[in-house]
């Protein structure tokens, strides 16, 4: 299978030069490959967050290297970064983020807009599709605060996966839903990762949903302690 | 979405109505602040036309007259002077010399659009008991007019000079009694006598010149002044009103004839002029920085509210370029909305000024003269000053990490 995602000996540090500079991440190696379903744990403070912001291009490594979808990053600059980050990563939050000034099916146009630039009914039609994947048809002109949790946090992994992404990063997506909620919004995500292929990355405190993954990343003080199958889902 | 609509415009049209209190108040501010200075431009700019068609209206832009006469102090052989008191003498009515020549090389002059040949001097109008002083005014019609726009303000009667015809004002006929067709001795300084017969009453929009002034042929005036073939003065109108003074001294130069442009013999209402313009002017400049400001100040707080919705954009691949633009826009959008307000209400306030506004004696106090490039201007300068103002908003917005703005 092809590597989407490559890490090797990735360092972070932060205030660099100064007397409080500190190393978070001390020399990761991780590989992704296409169709996998990741689960990242480790207690919080171990650097998880840090590394899914190198790995979403949303921050650099002090060194190291990262290829995202064949393509090397390290000697990328902020546009090229941009426009790598838009066509290969969708981004889950835990607190969905959605853009408040438009509707359910407009934030899920959002990433295409942002890519082509202007609005075409193609994007629309997409939009749609996915809304109507989700069960979130009825909803799709509603503006999204009038939306409940669990609904907002689906029309977030919607717009994830608008641009067709090779890889999904999944920050706690499903930390501030019930478990009903949480539970529909996994299956979600993992319907598309068997569909379609598309890799997740998922970070979670939730040992339930860790365990539903193909393969568990521990991270514990800014080093990959484990990394294994999970053998319960295989 | 529209599909013409790029991002950029759809995102800050949306974010201006999602915040519609914030968009209405500074919109608010920006459609006073421009009514002020609309209504401020339009008024100052009706009342300096008005007051320039008032003043430029009986006058030219330049008047030539020969230098004043100088008596010299009696010299010793040796060039010693040996009166040390020499009193000034008086100033008789003297043509110019060479006037037709000069007349000619001024038409000439670069700047300089027309000429025209007067005599003038003082004389006596009486009809019956009634006599009034006057400055008789010899002129060619054909030049002069082009200058003084006498058959425009003629109110009866026409601008016709024949060798025996007058045209007076209005004040100087109430003053004498007379009409058009009516007869008047003219008497002159040399003693010199002439009846004319009024051909027309003009009102010039002055008292002093509607009172004093009597236009007579060239010819005619000549021979009432004893100036035959004599020119007291060159009357000269310039291509650009303001440049008339500059345009003076290099023809005073030139000729040797002194040239007061009607800055000169205007001061006066020229410092109040200026006075009015760099107060309109600073009014309008703390205006429009009080709107820069609000604008701005109203897009720092939207960027603020906003950073996690940037920081998203920023994640979902939006460029810096995109997220500046998006507060740019919000800025001229707001700044051009307020202008198009702004500029109706200062219109619809001028007119209401003008309508309300009347001297003493009923007539209009000014008349309105409004210039449709006003609103276009402050249309323009509305949205550029928006567009500025959101410069700092829009930099920090665009500058966001997008990882501190995600976290918040």
């Amino acid at each position: 299978m092809a590597d989407v995602l490559l890490l090797e000996r990735v360092r972070k540090s932060f205030g660099i030069g100064t007397p409080v500079e500190v190393e978070v991440l001390h020399g990761l190696d991780l590989r992704l490959e296409a169709g996998e379903f990741v689960a990242l744990i480790g207690p919080s403070g171990s650097g998880k967050s840090t590394m899914l912001n190198l790995i979403g291009l949303l921050d650099r490594p002090t060194s190291g290297r990262l290829v995202l979808h064949g393509e090397e990053t390290t000697e990328l600059g902020d546009a090229d970064l941009t426009r790598l980050r838009g066509r290969s990563i969708g981004f889950v939050f835990q607190y969905h983020h959605l853009i408040s000034a438009f509707s359910a099916a407009e934030n899920v146009m959002m990433p295409l807009l942002l890519d082509r630039g202007f609005p075409t009914d193609e994007m629309r039609t997409r939009a749609e599709e996915l809304l109507d994947q989700f069960r979130l048809s009825p909803w799709k002109d509603q503006p999204v605060l009038q939306l409940s949790g669990g609904q907002q946090q689906r029309v977030a992994i919607a717009r994830a996966l608008a641009m067709n992404p090779a890889l999904v990063l999944a920050d706690e997506p499903t930390g501030n839903l019930d478990t009903k909620s949480a539970d529909i919004a996994f299956d979600l995500m993992r319907e598309i990762n068997e569909a379609r292929g598309t890799t997740f990355l998922i970070v979670t405190h939730d040992p339930r949903l860790a365990r539903r993954c193909d393969r568990i990343v521990e991270v514990v003080d800014g080093m990959i302690t484990s990394d294994h199958p999970n053998v319960a889902v295989r | 979405m529209k599909r013409w609509q790029p991002f950029e415009w759809i995102a800050a049209i949306r974010f201006l109505i999602e915040g519609r209190m914030q968009s209405l108040f500074i919109i608010a501010g920006v459609t006073i602040g421009v009514a002020v200075i609309v209504f401020m431009s339009a008024l100052l700019e009706s009342m300096t036309a008005n007051m320039m068609k008032r003043t430029l209206n009986a006058q030219a832009h330049i008047s030539m007259v020969p230098p004043d006469e100088v008596a010299r102090p009696l010299r010793s052989g040796s060039g010693e002077i040996v009166l040390t008191t020499v009193q000034k003498p008086t100033q008789r009515i003297r043509s110019i010399d060479q006037w037709r020549s000069i007349r000619d090389d001024l038409e000439r002059h670069e700047g300089v659009t027309r000429v025209a040949t007067n005599v003038s001097g003082s004389a006596l109008a009486a009809r019956g008991v009634s006599s009034r002083s006057v400055t008789i005014l010899g002129i060619e019609p054909e030049r002069y007019f082009g200058i003084v726009d006498l058959p425009g303000n003629i109110v009866a009667g026409q601008a016709r000079l024949a060798s025996d015809e007058v045209v007076i004002g209005i004040e100087l006929a109430k003053e004498l009694g007379v009409t058009v067709g009516d007869k008047l001795r003219f008497t002159s300084a040399t003693g010199a006598s002439v009846i004319l017969s009024v051909s027309g009453l003009f009102d010039l929009g002055n008292r002093g010149v509607n009172i004093r002034n009597a236009y007579v042929a060239l010819r005619t005036g000549q021979a009432l002044l004893g100036l035959i073939g004599g020119a007291t003065s060159l009357e000269v109108d310039v291509a650009d009103v303001y440049a008339a003074e500059e345009v003076a001294q290099l023809v005073q130069a030139e000729t040797g004839i002194e040239a007061d442009s009607w800055i000169v013999t205007n001061a006066q209402f020229f410092n109040v002029m200026n006075v009015q313009t760099i107060s309109n002017t600073t009014i309008r400049l703390l205006v429009g920085l009080s709107v820069a400001f609000g604008i701005a100040s109203v897009l720092v707080v939207s960027v603020v509210q906003r950073s996690k919705e940037i920081g998203i954009l920023r994640a979902m691949g939006a460029s810096r370029g995109q997220i500046l633009r998006v507060f740019l826009i919000q800025g001229g959008v707001l700044g051009l909305i307020g202008s198009l307000f702004g500029s109706s209400l200062g219109i619809a306030a001028i007119y209401a000024f003008h309508a309300i506004a009347h001297n003493p004696d009923g007539s209009e106090f000014f008349p309105l003269i409004l210039d449709w490039r006003l609103p276009t201007a402050a249309a323009i300068l509305a949205t550029a000053t928006g567009v500025a103002a959101a410069m700092t908003p829009a930099l920090r917005a665009a500058r966001l990490d997008p990882v501190v703005a995600i976290r918040g």
